[in-house]
């Protein structure tokens, strides 16, 4: 049992520091929570047979850090956007090219007749 | 006199009512793109949809554009800069031209899709790289429009005289194949966003399954229950966990 939770302790808890240096470093909090639940309870069962592994307090540290980097980037990250200068100029260039292909384009259809329509209602309107 | 502009008035309200009342030109809207695993929430990307008039020398059109960008955060990881923008009719929102520029972690595509109302096709160019072009000219039905007009004319129909489960078909074009998508009305709820509690119009999308109502259907989306519809929120299901899409801003709306 001792052995199990150590070993789960120790994937956790790698686990932990590896999701947290991502950008996804809110999850780390899953299996930092997970190693330390299964850190404790390989602790007191060490403790119980009388030896603590040093691998157990290893499994500790590398929990605090991987929470001290979830903390760390939760409060100085900013969800910012950036580099959106090609973005900008494939958006001009594509409204350039638009607008030419679009003069070319038949554009009559229902909303001209339908622009007609209210010009003449309105046009009836002045006359009365 | 009196009956005549009585008439009038009635024949431009009744004209007036199947059109564009909900958006304009200028109208800003700007989400955040989360992923959501059992209530924790990593924002992923922001994205906006934007209308603007564009001029042309016979007549003004709007131009309606969704655009998708990573977070910085993300940048060096998987980096999305996506570009969707349709210029259509500004009354009845149908579909003229359509560009789609996506830059997804590397991978680039850009389509092309001129519409023909009146031979009902599509005239399509892909490129997927500089010297990579595909022509193609895809029949459609009539009231197909694009992946954007689509997502716009949503918002376009009168929730408050539906009954709850009515659904609207939506044929579109996308990946130059039509493929039809479809809303379900299930009713208002009122909901907390970031431009405050908002009573909404909550639908499910894109599945024709039955059973939608019963929540089997995991796809929502929120649209204020006022002129403007304005999406606020929306909930997609994705292989592990939630995609959401919250409201961070909305500017120049219309009503």
């Amino acid at each position: 049992m001792k052995k199990i939770f150590t070993i789960l302790a120790i994937i956790a808890s790698i686990l932990a520091i590896i999701l947290s240096v991502l950008p996804v470093s809110n999850l780390a909090i899953v299996p930092v929570v997970a190693a330390i639940i299964f850190g404790i309870a390989a602790f007191y069962l060490s403790k119980k047979s009388g030896k603590v592994n040093k691998i157990i307090k290893f499994t500790f540290y590398l929990s605090f850090i991987a929470l001290a980097i979830i903390l760390y980037k939760a409060v100085f990250t900013e969800t910012e956007v950036a580099d959106v200068e090609n973005l900008e100029a494939t958006e001009t260039k594509l409204e350039e090219e638009s607008i030419e292909e679009l003069e070319d384009l038949d554009i009559e259809e229902i909303d001209m007749e339908e622009i007609d329509i209210q010009d003449a209602d309105i046009e009836d309107i002045l006359i009365e | 006199m009196q009956r005549i502009f009585l008439i009038v008035l009635c024949l431009i309200t009744i004209t007036l009512s199947a059109q564009n009342n909900a958006i304009a030109p200028g109208e800003k809207l700007t989400y955040t793109a989360s992923y959501n695993m059992s209530g924790i929430l990593t924002d992923i990307a922001q994205v906006t949809m934007e209308a603007s008039a564009v001029k042309t020398s016979k007549t003004t059109l709007l131009k309606l554009q969704c655009k998708a960008t990573s977070y910085s955060k993300w940048d060096n990881f998987f980096k999305i800069r996506d570009l969707y923008e349709s210029y259509v009719s500004p009354k009845s929102l149908t579909p003229y031209l359509y560009n789609r520029d996506i830059n997804e972690g590397g991978y680039y595509k850009n389509m092309k899709y001129t519409f023909s109302h009146k031979t009902n096709t599509v005239k399509s160019v892909q490129k997927k790289k500089p010297n990579k072009v595909e022509n193609k000219t895809v029949s459609i039905n009539t009231g197909t429009k694009d992946i954007v007009s689509t997502l716009y004319s949503i918002r376009l129909y009168d929730y408050a005289s539906m009954t709850i489960g009515a659904r609207k078909s939506l044929p579109i074009i996308f990946d130059r194949e039509e493929v039809k998508g479809q809303i379900t009305y299930l009713g208002k709820e009122t909901i907390s966003t970031a431009i405050g509690k908002k009573e909404c119009y909550k639908l499910a999308i894109g599945s024709s399954q039955a059973g939608v109502l019963q929540g089997k259907n995991s796809n929502f989306l929120w649209l204020t229950a006022d002129e403007n519809k304005i999406p606020v929120y929306g909930k997609f299901k994705i292989p592990v966990g939630n995609g959401e899409l919250k409201i961070k801003s909305a500017t120049g709306l219309k009503n």
